[in-house]
């Protein structure tokens, strides 16, 4: 009796299990297949992107914005975050602890709000200008100097910044790096900033839900940049059987994460070279700047399937 | 009793960590397959491509010593040649070539010949041996995977140089579009010079691509329609002799010749069998012509139709089990398929005009024709059950095509009428790339031999 009861046990887990992961997951995924987003887009725009956009003029304000942002998704940001910090400060010593606080601020929706306000009151009218005179005069920039970088380990905190500021002011000591801490401070202000910007895809880390996806457009103009590049052996015999199907993962800048995988099997010069021609389309093709880094979370893997269906005679 | 249970219970244990280690197994497995099932966000169908020649970057090959390096320019210049004349592929000028290859084996700096453009790169080395063989080994590289893709070395006479590099283009042609490759080959035409009112015509043999030009036959009698053996090296055409025109057998390399077969009228169209042991060909019979096949060892003639009207130009299906033909049994000249043994011939062409010189195409999986109409005469192909038909080529004058040994070029030969004579062209199956063939001098009926190799 109590082996069929554990047998029960543990198929009842078993498919408990299973129904948790597979039924929890599949509607949204099910939800992001289903819609089509339609883009508006002229004329002239589309003959650009269908093009294969040599000529287009793809690179605007907000692709910078949303790199940024694509990299605070991951809890795993924190580490990019500081080499960020660092390549645009490098000259100077970067104060590695103000920066990592952000992206997890970053995440949920409610914090980002307050904390611009805050920034922003405090911030940019009383301590940006002291700093400034204070990188002048030795003597009197002490004190003010301690306090920004107190502020930005503050800012890292949440709520109670205001509040530590009183006791932290004494210290005296001047370094030079602490000056560059100052500077660095303006930095992380700038950050602030365009959280206004960033939130309008603020939803960017969840896959399925409400993240803006991959429009008609710039699949179209995918499609017309593979169909560009792709180079198939058309003449062989049985040419129209060589259909091959290739994974790609692409990094947000929308060049390849790693070679392409080929996912159909087969044997002989001619899957060989209907392989290659397939392969060699999607390394010419990169980097797929029609991809918008908005929507990489539904463009960073792409399974393509070449086919020569509609390229063969008829008769 | 208390050893029992005791025995039960780790029994019990045992069996409870394998059930949970089942479950989790169990769960593991779910687990994996909805992964599967998530990979992959975004699927895309291309289904039109972009034909166009591929860029392919072909350095000089390296000499071993500076002996050699005149041998392996004229090797590469071989290869840079069949490989344009292909219409697959698109030699790119030395001129701009970044990197200069001087190592062979060495892994080329693909950045330099991405920058461009290149998607194939050859490399290689032609070396004199001790023994005073050549040796010519070659790689070639996908620029843009960065990898090896291909590399062979050849062991060869000197004076055979130009072998190595049709050799190698082969290799090369075989691994970028994944068929046989057609440029270790050789074709018999026959050979028209003189004024038009007295033109000599001689049998003659050269290399695919025009060089290495023989004359099989002097020039005082009329030959036609000449036809390589598959397998053999010899050849069979029709010869305006004493007496009847007679279908002969030549072989190349002794220039041995014999009649094939004692008949009581004229023989001719003949072709070979896939297996090089029988000739096939047509007999006339008063007004009439019919089919006849000749085993070639044997010399056993066996009649293939019987009917009261023209049956010409046969040829085999590579199997061996088919034939095509054309005839006027219906009334024009149309192109019929039957069975290799005889038997009920089946219509397969119902355009308008009328067809003639039918020829199996060595893959199997078409016919190519002359079709005339309209004044014009075309070429094109069809697919065995007579579906499918296109023309590769239309003209005042376009007849007698050939397939190269994969099936996917055809020769022809074309004459613009005047003054003028005929000359040889090859074309794509796909209809593109149509390319002349150079010949000394006027050129027609054009054979195309198997592989050499």
């Amino acid at each position: 009796m109590r082996t069929g009861t554990t047998i029960s046990a543990a198929a009842h887990v078993g498919v408990l299990l299973w129904a948790v992961l597979v039924f929890d997951v599949k509607p949204l995924e099910n939800a992001g297949v289903e819609s089509i987003p339609v883009d508006f887009v002229s004329a002239t725009e589309f003959s650009k992107m269908t093009e294969g956009v040599r000529n287009a003029q793809k690179k605007e304000a907000p692709k910078p914005l949303v790199e940024k942002q694509g990299e605070k998704k991951p809890v795993m940001e924190q580490v990019e975050k500081l080499t960020e910090k660092q390549e645009i400060v490098t000259p100077k010593e970067a104060t590695p602890p103000p920066p990592t606080p952000e992206p997890k601020k970053a995440e949920p929706k409610v914090e980002p709000a307050p904390k611009p306000e805050k920034a922003e009151q405090k911030n940019p009218e009383p301590k940006v200008d002291p700093i400034a005179e204070a990188l002048k005069k030795e003597e009197k920039q002490k004190k003010p100097e301690e306090k920004p970088t107190e502020a930005k380990t503050a800012e890292a905190k949440p709520v109670p910044l205001p509040q530590k500021k009183p006791p932290q002011k004494p210290q005296p000591k001047f370094d030079p790096a602490q000056v560059a801490a100052l500077l660095d401070k303006r930095d992380p202000q700038r950050h602030a900033a365009t959280g206004d910007v960033v939130n309008r895809t603020a939803s960017l880390g969840a896959p399925g839900a409400n993240s803006p996806e991959l429009s008609q457009s710039e699949l179209d103009a995918l499609r017309a940049r593979l169909m560009q590049l792709w180079n198939p052996p058309i003449g062989i015999r049985n040419a129209g059987d060589m259909v091959i199907r290739v994974r790609v993962l692409l990094r947000p800048d929308g060049t390849l994460a790693g070679p392409p995988s080929v996912l159909t099997s087969g044997r002989g010069p001619m899957f060989e070279s209907a392989r290659d021609s397939a392969v060699r389309a999607i390394f010419r093709g990169q980097p797929f700047d029609m991809l918008k880094p908005q929507t990489y979370e539904t463009w960073k893997d792409i399974e393509v399937t070449f086919d020569p269906r509609d390229m063969l005679f008829r008769g | 009793m208390s050893g029992w249970d005791s025995d039960s219970m780790s029994l019990k244990l045992t069996r409870r960590r394998m059930l949970a280690l089942g479950a989790g197994m169990t769960a593991g497995a779910f687990a994996g397959l909805h992964a599967h099932h998530a990979f992959a966000a975004l699927k895309l169908d291309v289904t039109q491509g972009n034909v166009q020649p591929m860029p392919i970057a072909l350095p000089d090959f390296v000499g071993g010593s500076p002996a050699d390096s005149e041998v392996s320019r004229n090797v590469t210049g071989v290869i840079t040649n069949n490989l344009r004349r292909s219409g697959l592929f698109a030699p790119i000028d030395p001129q701009a070539y970044i990197e200069k290859v001087s190592n062979p084996d060495a892994v080329p700096r693909f950045p330099d010949w991405r920058a461009i453009n290149a998607q194939a790169l050859v490399t290689g080395r032609v070396t004199r041996q001790p023994d005073g063989r050549l040796k010519a080994e070659f790689r070639l590289w996908d620029v843009f995977a960065g990898q090896q893709q291909a590399g062979q070395q050849y062991f060869t006479t000197p004076d055979n140089w130009r072998r190595i590099g049709h050799i190698i283009s082969d290799a090369i042609y075989e691994r970028l579009t994944g068929e046989k490759g057609y440029f270790d080959t050789r074709v018999v035409f026959i050979d028209e010079s003189g004024p038009k009112e007295r033109r000599i015509k001689r049998l003659t043999i050269m290399d695919q691509d025009g060089a290495n030009v023989r004359y099989l036959t002097r020039g005082d009698e009329l030959v036609l329609t000449p036809r390589f053996s598959p397998s053999t090296q010899e050849i069979t055409y029709m010869a305006f002799g004493q007496g009847d025109p007679r279908v002969l057998l030549l072989n190349i390399e002794t220039g041995q010749r014999e009649v094939v077969g004692n008949f009581p009228g004229m023989t001719f169209a003949p072709r070979f069998s896939p297996d090089g042991q029988r000739v096939i060909m047509s007999l006339q019979q008063g007004s009439n012509a019919n089919l006849f096949v000749m085993d070639l060892r044997s010399k056993a003639v066996s009649r293939l139709t019987q009917t009261p009207a023209i049956d010409t130009a046969p040829s085999y299906s590579p199997d061996g089990t088919r034939i095509c033909f054309e005839s006027d049994r219906g009334g024009s000249q149309q192109i019929y398929v039957m069975s290799a043994s005889g038997g009920n011939a089946q219509r397969i062409s119902f355009g308008e005009g009328t067809y003639s010189t039918p020829v199996w195409s060595p893959r199997g999986d078409t016919i190519a024709f002359t079709k005339q109409g309209g004044g014009r005469f075309g070429i094109g192909i069809m697919r065995t059950d007579g579906s499918g038909e296109r023309l590769l080529t239309d003209g005042f004058h376009n007849e007698g095509p050939t397939f190269a040994p994969n099936g996917r070029v055809l020769m022809f030969f074309r004459d613009p009428g005047g003054n003028s004579g005929p000359s040889l062209f090859t074309i794509d199956i796909t209809g593109r790339n149509e390319q002349r063939v150079p010949t000394p001098s006027f050129a027609s009926d054009p054979a195309w031999s198997p592989l050499l190799s």
